[in-house]
């Protein structure tokens, strides 16, 4: 049995110890004293250098550890726990922010479906896509080693740049996958009448990273009518408040203050 | 810093596009809203870069492409379509295309993009 270094969360607190693990188990010695059954697992996170493993029977084991060390438990993991699983070639990420990232290229390797995202396994790569950071899904066709491929194009969101991954294997097995994520991310579904030009357009100007003030000059818009767009598409759940500015005005302090300085 | 031609066929995309690279310092030299425009423009104005969409009245992007690849075969122009048209990066990119831009794109990979062609 291999052991590797970990920290491990017990009753709030971190705890170093060396855990054991096989093919098929992960063994957590005293005082926590568990074995968990790799098939058990129907769930993993990655958070930073964390991993969240969750159980069929409702138990969360938070782990933190050094990359090389979470590889091979996320490896093994991925391989053997309890999710769909399919051969598939993907293509993550292709394009980041609009641009197509030119040394994009097919790998073979798994995808495996969790609970809260999917992961696409190779060789060299683990790339978790969180699925409520899945921003679009579709089923399109895409020219691979010149052939016309119908693929899954997943649109997610990474660091706060929008990303674009392709999976490509069998259409049945690819329709399969695109009902999956359509249906566990329909939440997200924005139909096309829900928003007036402006609205959209507005919403697209912040996609781009334009701020406020940029958005009123490039569209010739009050700070009054931006705001109630903004209102418009709060209430819709397309955007959040990340801070809010405030005007202000000189007192007659500030006046006073600004009038002095300049004599100087 | 470059001095760019700015091709689309909507006013909106446009003033995006020139706002973003605005902010990035690059100076916008010329407007087109359709691939016949862009060509007599890029003869007239010699920009240093162009960013092109692909659809277009008139003449689309890649004709135009090619017009300009003719005219100046160092030409640095960025294609710039929407999602679900990635297959015309090869057509493109066989043409003389140097850079890719996927509507709707987010300014500071825009930046960037522009910027690698700019300095190649």
């Amino acid at each position: 049995m291999k052991q590797v270094p970990v920290k491990l969360e017990h009753n709030g607190k971190w705890m170093s110890l060396k855990i054991g693990f096989e093919e098929d188990k992960i063994i957590i010695p005293e005082p926590i004293s568990e074995e968990i059954k790799i098939k058990s697992i129907d769930d993993i996170e990655e958070k930073k250098n964390m991993l969240i493993i969750s159980t069929k029977n409702n138990k969360n084991f938070k782990l933190a550890s050094v990359p090389k060390v979470l590889l091979i438990l996320k490896r093994i993991i991925l391989m053997g726990c309890s999710a769909y699983r399919l051969t598939a070639y993907f293509m993550s990420p292709a394009i980041r922010g609009g641009v197509m990232i030119s040394s994009a290229k097919w790998e073979k390797g798994a995808i495996a479906v969790l609970n809260t995202g999917i992961w696409f396994v190779s060789k060299e790569k683990q790339i978790c896509i969180p699925l409520d950071e899945v921003s679009g899904i579709d089923l399109t066709k895409r020219e691979v080693q010149g052939k016309e491929s119908d693929v899954v194009q997943i649109n997610h969101i990474e660091n706060d740049e929008v990303v674009t991954s392709f999976v490509l294997c069998p259409l049945t097995t690819l329709q399969i996958l695109f009902n999956y994520l359509k249906d566990t991310t329909k939440d997200l579904d924005v139909s096309a009448g829900e928003l007036d030009p402006v609205s959209a357009q507005v919403a697209m100007l912040v996609y781009s990273g334009m701020d406020t003030h940029a958005i009123e000059n490039m569209i010739n818009i009050s700070n009054k009518q931006i705001e109630s767009i903004y209102d418009k598409l709060i209430k819709t759940g397309l955007v959040e408040v990340v801070m809010t500015r405030r005007e202000v005005k000189l007192t007659t302090k500030g006046v006073r203050f600004v009038s002095e300085a300049v004599k100087t | 810093m470059g001095r760019i031609l700015v091709v689309d066929d909507t006013m909106f995309m446009r003033t995006l596009l020139k706002n973003i690279l605005f902010s990035g310092s690059h100076d916008i030299v010329g407007e087109a809203e359709d691939g016949e425009d862009a060509v007599t423009k890029y003869k007239a104005l010699k920009p240093d870069l162009v960013t092109m969409d692909v659809v277009m009245p008139k003449m689309n992007g890649i004709e135009a492409l090619k017009a300009i690849m003719t005219e100046d075969p160092n030409a640095k122009v960025v294609m710039c379509t929407a999602v679900g048209q990635e297959q015309m990066v090869k057509l493109a990119i066989k043409t003389g295309a140097k850079g890719y831009i996927v509507k709707p794109f987010q300014a500071p990979k825009v930046l960037e993009e522009v910027n690698n062609v700019l300095n190649s």
